[in-house]
């Protein structure tokens, strides 16, 4: 008993001795000095061989580390020459693009940054075929051209008016032609010519970045080590914050976690206008009734959602009504929802609507959605929903959900009849935002199909005149509303934390979701 | 009035071991009330989030109309703690009886015939118990979360039960075996009884003794899995039911905001629970177990003496018993 | 006792043989469960972006459709050859994830330990020597509450009080994030490792980082210590040789602690390895609490994705272990206890 009793003593002093040190102790908690920036963010990479990621958190250290040949500036609604010079479609039916590059171009170990590494590039992305990968943006291309070290030429198959900004996705970063033409480049050992380069890789906790010496361009990193620090949720993230372990958290706190945030001492919260939109789907064949009916249907719907009460209670304000598929910030938006239906829900016209066309109230709605892939507020969002559509009274909900494995099976083979969908762009151009949707190819496969709608989205992407562009895109968001086989009805901002003495976090806060490491600084 | 064979002990149960078992009858008795009588005890229902068409506040402290405050879905927290048990009991009560109904008759088969059968199932519960089990339930859960149950009630209850089954299997098939060998089953035996009669009348009421106090601490066990499944994602949805362990999954969220009163709350009515039918599990085991059970027996009288004390009160009276540690029931 | 050297190598061989038909079994096991669900990584990351023929395509590109018996003879093939393979999402080898992050879970599962020991043995002790008195009820409530508690509940708890209100203690992953990048991680036990380095504020920041996982994780093994090592002192005080002792005049305070705690003690040891079920179990939780980087967070995560060659992989470590550990036990059961033979 003594013996034991004499141990017990000995720990528990000891214990006290680590508290009394660790509470009086350093308090910094680790963040680091100025010339380190700590980012936290929830969101775990894939892959740092642009062939192989087709996910954000990969992209987010691909477009740091290599460079595109066009790229989107910040706040910036077109694509503009980066590694190069100038670029251009020399043929009046835009299949052929031809871009020279910067000169003095290298990549960090040293070598050179030619065209041969462009064609490289691209040819193995196409060839690895990446299941992860992005490898289908591209399938447009036919060939590439390397006439000299300087020039690279664009064969495409079809015509693509928007193929400068598939250039500037994280797929289309140039790669160093060593790279293996057949398999993946592991990610720990990655070579670009971008503003930073890769230090260190540990999956799952880890990716440290160092500023890099051979960087040639105007603008390069102002922070000279950037350790990105992985955290598996958004709580422990926050705590992170509120402790100073980490400078800047990006992607992605609750809307909780943002609130508190926003009253707390010593953080900014900053918000710039996002490109991730949420919106309803229907799919059309499942739908009850004639066609006039379903039509009847859906437009109810979106004269009945609120869509400020779900911006405001589901998501604190970090998220904003969105009245078209088209993100508000993007060039060609129109809000055709709101110029169809209004601004506001309208429960009398939304009434008128259904009796008009003899559908009976209330309609019954199974309305799917998935916990388990845009993040925790779904279910919020979705109880939101419900209760919207059935205190209107036009409508008896019920809401089914399953995890996102089966949910994103089911969804697109005619298993669910109106379901949730997150849509999040490759480059922030409207194409992407509605052939994805309309078209009658699209993967939705909620079997919609409109002629005009057909052509219309053939115009657009065939021109490189703004103005024909606009012209098809208001007609294409117009018939979008009129028709609603979706329903958008947020899109959320983007957010970021920051503790004082960062700075230059709001400027890359921006819909091509390029977080541009090199705008930041710290005190 | 002979009192039947399996209630004698709790009569002959004194002191503190009765105190445990009453206190923990009483806590369970408690939250099945509250379960059984939901609709009527609970404020508002399990998912409502507003009345007469006013909308409950999102994340509100704890005031007269919403005594526990509310959730950041504007839920009343008082009301899922309550729709909270009765998910918790219908949970529990499935799962106990499924793996009651599957495992203790295996047991008894496997442990009174032997022989192949007997060593096949040993094999394949042996390696079920090398599964940490909480990745059994989890995988379970997951794979009946895509079938035509989905993710309710008896999914949560099908992935405790083939978790649990294993423990019955094994306690009850051991209890047999070592009972099989009894001299009255032997002489059972030899006059000739029928298999199914000895099963029957000798080793059943023998072994299943046992079983209360495993069911007891099994049910423990299963709300802790439950709240665990509902904590890490796979449990039941918020709109299906209320269930703890998915408040605290997003109640964490809300701890580092201050708002305290969406975790703790499903967090103690978990402890509370859990505790409840555990002290049920100890005080029956305190009760049936002869090993260490205690009886209160007339100390004789005897004249003052002056020897060495003879140690601690009731030596005499405690039986000597000798056996390998019983009520951890987690583990082999 | 003629013959005991023969019977206890023939148990050992015996017990030996024995499990591999449990490692087959769990094996098997694992592969139905995995290859059963439905969904598959491919679709997990990319469904909802790109369409179906796109996904059929590629599924067919990674290998995903060849026949159900032909994987299974693969995967077998591969587990018994330790070739765990890549895993599909993010091409890690899983030997390094087991490694990397497998330290990491032990080194939080051996604290704990520890914490269960420091804390259960004693109370479990005292509460049986004190039989029926306050402190045998206080210790066992004690270990009761404790275990009732969902391990994430009372790592909220201690995150509230901890880090937010008192602010003494990180709540989140090994250590620092400089730390974490500066340290040359040689056997990837953080503790060792800084130790190494030499730097004590490093080392400081470590343990600053694990002591609220470890706690937390251990008092919930302690609940169950408790009741066991209470139990076992019950049973022994009982037996025949400490009737003995004290019937030779000894005074009950060294019956108790030379005689008594000892003998019960020692099956507690080999049964508290057993334990390590519960552990690995509560890990899981622990480590999604605390950002822990360990094994059974990351299992969470590729179940998530369907990554079905990571979970086979970490899955058969964790039963291969489990399995390792009992033969053990009941090796080192049979070699103290002569009783114990097949």
């Amino acid at each position: 008993m003594s013996r034991i009793a004499k141990l017990a003593a000995v720990a528990s002093a000891v214990a006290a001795g680590a508290f009394g040190i660790s509470a009086c102790g350093d308090d910094d908690g680790g963040g680091g000095e100025g010339d380190t920036l700590i980012w936290g963010t929830t969101d775990q990479p894939v892959s740092y061989d642009p062939a192989g990621s087709y996910d954000l958190p990969s992209y987010n250290v691909v477009f740091n580390v290599y460079q595109n040949l066009m790229q989107v500036p910040p706040g910036g609604q077109k694509p503009e020459p980066e590694a190069a010079e100038s670029c251009e479609f020399t043929d009046e039916k835009n299949t052929v693009y031809e871009c020279t590059l910067e000169d003095g171009l290298t990549f960090s170990d040293g070598s050179d940054f030619t065209s041969e590494d462009v064609k490289t590039s691209f040819d193995r992305n196409l060839k690895i075929a990446d299941p992860q990968g992005a490898s289908s943006l591209y399938l447009n291309l036919k060939d590439i051209e390397t006439p000299d070290p300087q020039t690279v030429v664009f064969n495409l198959k079809a015509s693509d008016a928007t193929w400068p900004f598939l250039l500037t996705t994280g797929g289309a970063a140039i790669a160093p032609a060593e790279y293996p033409a057949d398999k993946v480049q592991p990610s720990d050992d990655v070579t670009g010519s971008g503003r930073y380069q890769l230090e260190e890789y540990e999956p799952g906790q880890q990716t440290v970045l160092t500023a890099n010496p051979e960087y040639s361009g105007d603008d390069p990193a102002q922070v000279d080590t950037v350790i990105i620090q992985y955290y598996d949720k958004s709580s422990t993230l926050k705590q992170a914050v509120e402790q100073g372990e980490v400078d800047v958290a990006y992607r992605s706190l609750s809307p909780t976690d943002i609130d508190d945030l926003q009253g707390a001492d010593g953080v900014d919260v900053l918000e710039g206008p996002g490109g991730e939109i949420r919106y309803l789907n229907f799919n059309i064949d499942l739908q009850e009734g004639s066609d006039e009916q379903k039509l009847a249907v859906r437009q109810a719907v979106a004269q009945t959602i609120d869509r400020d009460s779900i911006a405001e209670n589901v998501y604190n304000g970090t998220a904003e009504p969105l009245y078209s598929m088209i993100p508000a910030a993007l060039q060609f938006h129109t809000d055709a929802f709101a110029d169809e239906y209004g601004d506001a829900p309208d429960v009398d016209a939304a009434t008128q609507t259904l009796e008009d066309a003899g559908v009976d109230t209330p309609a019954p709605l199974e309305v799917w959605w998935t916990p388990t892939h845009y993040g925790p507020a779904s279910g919020d969002e979705y109880a939101e929903i419900k209760n919207q559509l059935d205190d209107s009274g036009l409508f008896d909900v019920t809401l089914e959900s399953t995890e996102w494995n089966q949910y994103s099976e089911a969804a697109f083979t005619d298993k669910y009849p109106v379901y949730q969908l997150g849509w999040f762009p490759d480059f922030p151009d409207a194409d992407n935002y509605t052939s994805s949707f309309y078209s009658k190819d699209s993967f939705l496969n909620i079997h919609y199909s409109d002629p005009e709608m057909e052509k219309l989205l053939a115009e657009e992407k065939a021109s490189t005149d703004d103005a024909t562009r606009e012209e098809a895109f208001a007609q294409i968001q117009q018939i979008g509303a009129e028709d609603a086989p979706t329903v958008p009805y947020i899109e959320l901002s983007q957010v970021a934390v920051a503790q004082d003495g960062v700075g230059g976090v709001e400027d890359t806060l921006d819909p091509s979701y390029i977080f541009r490491l090199w705008l930041i600084s710290k005190d | 009035m002979r009192l039947p064979q399996w209630l004698r002990p709790f009569r002959e149960a004194r002191g503190l071991p009765r105190w445990i078992l009453i206190s923990g009858i009483a806590i369970v008795a408690f939250f099945v009330i509250l379960a059984v009588f939901a609709p009527l005890l609970a404020p508002y229902g399990f998912d409502q989030i507003s009345t007469d068409g006013v909308r409950f506040p999102k994340q509100a402290s704890p005031d007269s109309t919403h005594l526990m405050g509310t959730t950041v879905q504007s839920t009343d927290v008082l009301s899922r703690v309550i729709w909270g048990s009765r998910t918790a009991i219908e949970v529990v009560v499935l799962a106990v009886v499924f793996s009651l109904v599957i495992g203790v008759p295996l047991g008894l088969i496997s442990g009174y015939v032997g022989g192949k059968l007997d060593r096949t199932l040993v094999l394949i519960t042996d390696a079920l118990f090398a599964f940490p089990y909480l990745l059994l339930a989890i995988v379970i859960a997951f794979l009946l979360s895509d079938t035509a149950l989905g993710q309710g009630v008896v999914t949560a209850a099908v992935a405790i039960t083939v978790v649990y089954i294993p423990q019955y299997f094994r306690v009850v098939r051991n209890h047999v075996i070592s009972v099989r060998e009894e001299s009255y089953v032997e002489a059972a035996r030899a006059l000739g009884a029928p298999r199914w009669t000895i099963i029957r009348r000798y080793v059943f009421y023998n072994v299943i003794q046992n079983v209360p106090a495993l069911a007891t601490l099994n049910a423990a066990d299963a709300i802790l899995t439950l709240a665990a499944l509902g904590f890490l994602g796979y449990g039941i949805q918020p709109t299906d039911a209320a269930e703890w362990g998915y408040d605290l999954q997003r109640a964490i969220d809300d701890a580092g905001a201050g708002i305290w009163w969406t975790g703790l709350f499903p967090g103690l009515a978990i402890v509370l629970l859990v505790t409840g039918f555990t002290l049920v599990g100890e005080g029956l085991n305190d009760v049936i177990n002869p090993l260490i059970r205690t009886q209160r027996i007339e100390r004789p009288e005897l004249p003052e003496l002056d020897l060495a004390p003879a140690g601690g009160g009731g030596a005499i009276a405690e039986m000597a018993g000798e056996s390998e540690p019983h009520g951890e029931v987690r583990r082999e | 006792m003629s013959g005991h050297g023969t019977s206890l190598r023939g148990y050992i061989l015996t017990r030996l043989a024995l499990a591999i038909p449990t490692v087959l079994i769990l094996l098997t096991l694992v592969f139905l469960l995995m290859r059963v669900a439905p969904g598959d990584p491919i679709t997990s990351a990319l469904g909802g972006r790109v369409p179906a023929e796109e996904l059929e395509r590629r599924k067919e590109a990674a290998g995903l459709d060849k026949p159900l018996p032909e994987q299974y003879v693969e995967y077998l093939g591969d587990a018994f050859t330790l070739d765990l393979g890549t895993t599909i999402n993010d091409d890690r080898e899983v030997t390094s994830i087991i490694v990397e992050n497998g330290s990491a879970t032990l080194e939080l599962t051996i604290a704990a330990f520890i914490v269960a020991l420091a804390v259960g043995i004693p109370i479990g002790l005292l509460a049986g020597r004190y039989r029926d008195t306050s402190i045998d009820v206080g210790g066992r409530m004690f270990g009761i509450v404790v275990y009732a508690a969902p391990v994430f509940f009372t790592a909220f708890l201690a995150q509230l009080l901890f880090s937010n209100v008192l602010g003494w203690l990180p709540s989140s992953g090994r250590a620092s994030p400089v730390v974490e990048f500066e340290l040359n991680k040689v056997t990837h036990f953080y503790l060792l490792d800084t130790l190494f380095s030499g730097s004590w504020s490093d080392f400081w920041d470590v343990v600053k980082h694990l002591i609220l996982p470890a706690v937390t994780l251990g008092l919930l093994v302690s609940g169950v210590l408790i009741r066991l090592v209470r139990v076992n002192l019950l049973q022994t005080m009982r037996g025949d040789y400490v009737e003995a002792a004290r019937a030779r005049g000894i005074s009950e305070r060294r019956v108790v602690v030379n005689h008594a705690f000892r003998n019960a003690l020692v099956p507690v040891i080999t049964v508290a390895g057993l334990q390590l079920a519960i552990l690995l179990g509560g890990a899981v939780l622990t480590e999604q609490s605390f950002n822990w980087p360990g094994i059974g967070a990351e299992l969470v995560r590729y179940l998530n994705e369907r990554d079905y060659i990571a979970v086979q992989g970490i899955i058969t470590i964790f039963a291969l272990a489990v399995v390792v550990v009992s033969v053990l036990i009941d090796l080192i059961n049979a070699f103290v206890d002569p009783r114990v033979r097949y």
